[in-house]
């Protein structure tokens, strides 16, 4: 099984096994059957695309339009690996979206006849809850603080500014913000009972979009990784200077019931 | 001035100075224009906001083109690249490649064709850290990642031009650069050589704020005329920048050792032109016009074939009750004199400006219009040949202003794209995507799945074009004849 993040089309195509080829090839003919060709006029055809028919969509973006009975173009990790009939599970990336979807192959797992759809779609959502966690497991590996906690307070950060860097006014500024989260479980580097700054952007600018936010009263679990981004690396609380930390990545922060995973996902080996 | 408007379509209730412009019409239909949505068909159930459009075009090939806007790649945020739209039939369909090295999306793009296409440079700050990344790719429809030829950190608006003299593409790129001694920071990083080495050329000579306005756009001539506007920011009090808008040039495609000196102003005698002094810049990050900010519209455009006519726009507040007023200037004799506003826009910003073959100056602006939940944005195309004595007014959008509500700023951009080729305008703008034909006075083309009987845009997931998606902001192309 393939469990590689780049896994963000997982199709099942089925082309046709011996007994469907004449009625497939009828309803398809030219495009489920080709190697070397293209499903859409946009796409370079070349030795490694092969057209295929999606069977079941197990997994896609929301914004990429598939649906069985679609054909798109694959672009083949090896030429050759495919003939005509084969029937598989893709797991493929993005490549070219027009008219079709032309996606490129990550692997491939060959398929049975009849798929079974439920099968599949149990083995995908597996494999997506073992890349999720593996993801998790490394971002938590270095983070230098988990913690779970609640958030007492918001206020915008104050930073020392380097003397040789005065502040700028540009679209794309931060304006950090600072969170004060009141530790209720010391997952790791921190105890129950402490309190930690958080650094994260206030700013609404299409450079941050996807960071996270906090709020006063947010109930969380928290990864947290030593600010390296400000240029300010400590904070104060109640006059006492800390070390400041940041959150930027949306896998950072998580729910207050994901402490448990969290947990055991560092005790696996 | 009192400007006789030759229009062959009004907003509705447009809030400009000219008082005959108060009038309330329908806007109408002009032959020969498109309007076409970027977002293709396989990306029907795209809900992002696709804001920030630009546009690059060979002279020599009408049928290809390049656009990009704050579009995410379709893979998520963990992607490694980010994508551009592309044609290859002159902007009737339009693909989208992920081929800039930036996580999912950028989080500033414009570009510009080389000599030969499909050559393409592009000037993005890359996610994360918004560092400028300089790029090139010699086949931009190649899905291939597009090369990185030069980066540097504490960057703004990269504003990519491009000219071919003999068999090399020179490179000009506006940009502001906090790294700059002195808070002189308006800069244009110059190459001779295809984008293989960057010269920063520092283009401020006067005193600061600290820093000049984000926006630096060079605009290039055949003669190899090469000018350059920025806002010189000289003092803020709070949110309000008091800035000069300043216009520098070099003749000779800033080849020289020393560059964009050729063009001094007769009060201090120091290189660029202050076209206006003083004027009032409202820096607001935040939704201030409608949902958009607000603070850095800035476009120039010369006469391609007469390098002594030059145009330039900018937005200021002029402080009689509006939040943010188009100005668009003349020089006849090289920048060195300047006319009066030839045309004011009131509550409008992404204005951009083209000079065609002809001469005819186009003007893309969006305004906002109306109030509170009627409030809409209309985006319009204007040329003249008289300097906006007379005008030509083609409504391309009028559209909601309220929804969608904003997902992050710029809500549709901090600049927009317009170009000419032989006789057309071709340009590009982000609005509301609803498919509604009174929203699309000239037509529209939607690529994704869209059922305009009931203004709904649909995901494309199976028969009957499948479940209705939420409107979002899309990126429009557009071609509009010039006028003869």
């Amino acid at each position: 099984m393939h469990t590689r993040s780049a896994m963000l089309l997982a199709v099942a195509l089925a082309l046709p096994g011996a007994g469907a080829v004449a009625q497939m090839s009828r309803a398809t003919l030219g495009t489920v059957t080709q190697v070397g060709a293209v499903a859409a006029p946009e796409v370079p055809a070349s030795p490694r695309t092969v057209v295929v028919r999606i069977d079941n969509v197990l997994e896609k973006p929301a914004a990429v339009a598939l649906a069985p009975g679609d054909s798109v173009t694959v672009e083949t990790v090896q030429p050759g690996s495919l003939k005509p009939g084969i029937q598989a599970t893709f797991y493929t990336t993005g490549w070219i979206f027009g008219r079709g979807v032309a996606v490129r192959e990550v692997g491939h797992e060959p398929g049975r006849s009849p798929v079974v759809v439920t099968d599949q779609q149990a083995a995908v959502a597996r494999a997506r809850l073992d890349v999720n966690d593996a993801d998790l497991k490394a971002h938590i590996q270095r983070a230098a603080m988990v913690v779970a906690g609640r958030v007492e307070q918001v206020r915008p950060a104050e930073l020392t500014a380097a003397p040789t860097r005065p502040k700028r006014i540009t679209e794309h500024d931060p304006q950090w913000q600072e969170a004060i989260i009141q530790v209720q479980d010391g997952i790791k580097g921190a105890h129950a009972g402490e309190q930690v700054v958080v650094r994260f952007p206030g700013s609404r600018d299409v450079a941050w979009v996807g960071a996270p936010r906090f709020s006063a009263g947010q109930e969380g679990t928290f990864l947290l990784h030593k600010d390296s981004t400000t240029g300010s690396p400590n904070a104060k609380i109640a006059g006492r200077e800390v070390p400041a930390y940041t959150a930027l990545h949306k896998v950072d922060v998580l729910s207050k019931q994901d402490a448990m995973r969290v947990r055991t996902l560092i005790k696996k080996p | 001035m009192r400007a006789r408007v030759i229009a062959v379509a009004l907003a509705p209730l447009v809030a400009c100075n000219e008082p005959d412009r108060q009038v309330s019409q329908p806007p109408s239909k002009l032959p020969s224009v498109r309007v076409v949505d970027l977002i293709p068909a396989s990306l029907s159930g795209e809900t992002w906001q696709d804001a920030e459009p630009f546009l690059a075009l060979y002279d020599s090939n009408p049928k290809l083109m390049a656009a990009s806007a704050f579009t995410p790649n379709p893979g998520g945020s963990t992607s490694a690249t980010a994508p551009i739209f592309v044609t290859n039939d002159g902007g009737d369909s339009w693909t989208l490649r992920n081929t800039l090295p930036s996580e999912g999306l950028t989080a500033d793009i414009t570009h510009a064709v080389g000599g030969n296409p499909p050559v393409l440079y592009a000037g993005i700050l890359k996610v994360p850290g918004v560092p400028l990344n300089e790029l090139k790719t010699n086949d931009f429809l190649s899905p291939a990642t597009m090369t990185l030829q030069a980066s540097r950190a504490d960057i703004d608006q990269p504003f990519v031009r491009t000219a071919q003299v003999a068999s090399a593409d020179h490179v000009y790129v506006g940009l502001n650069d906090f790294d700059a001694p002195d808070g002189r920071t308006a800069t244009v990083d110059v190459s001779l050589d295809g984008g293989a080495t960057y010269t920063s050329r520092r283009i401020e000579t006067r005193g600061t704020a600290g820093q000049n306005g984000p926006s630096i756009r060079p605009a290039l001539a055949q003669d190899r005329t090469v000018y350059v506007a920025y806002f010189g920011w000289r003092s803020n009090a709070g949110s309000d920048v008091a800035s000069d808008v300043v216009v520098v040039r070099d003749d000779h495609g800033a080849t020289g050792a020393t560059s964009f000196k050729d063009l001094v102003d007769p009060s201090d005698h120091l290189p660029g032109r202050l076209v206006a002094t003083h004027v009032t810049i409202p820096w607001s990050n935040a939704p201030t016009l409608g949902q958009e900010r607000i603070g850095s519209t800035l476009s120039l455009a010369v006469n391609p074939r007469h390098s002594d006519t030059v145009y330039l726009a900018w937005a200021d507040r002029v402080g009689n009750g509006d939040i943010y007023t188009v100005h668009v200037r003349r020089s006849g004799d090289r920048g060195a004199t300047w006319t009066g506003d030839l045309r004011t826009v009131t509550n409008a910003t992404d204005a951009s400006l083209a000079v065609a073959a002809n001469g005819t100056v186009g003007l893309l602006y969006q305004q906002l219009t109306g109030a509170a939940d009627a409030s809409r944005w209309v985006t319009q195309l204007e040329q003249s040949r008289d300097g906006f004595a007379t005008h030509q007014d083609v409504v391309l959008a009028t559209v909601p202003a309220t929804t969608p509500a904003f997902q992050f700023l710029p809500y549709l951009g901090d600049y927009n794209g317009l170009l000419s080729r032989g006789p057309v305008f071709l340009g590009i703008f982000s609005a509301n995507n609803t498919p509604d034909s009174t929203n699309f006075p000239q037509g529209v083309v939607y690529q994704r799945r869209v059922e305009f009987a009931t203004h709904r845009l649909l995901d494309g997931s199976g028969a009957g074009g499948g479940a209705a998606v939420a409107v979002s902001i899309d990126p429009f192309f557009f071609s509009v004849p010039v006028l003869p």
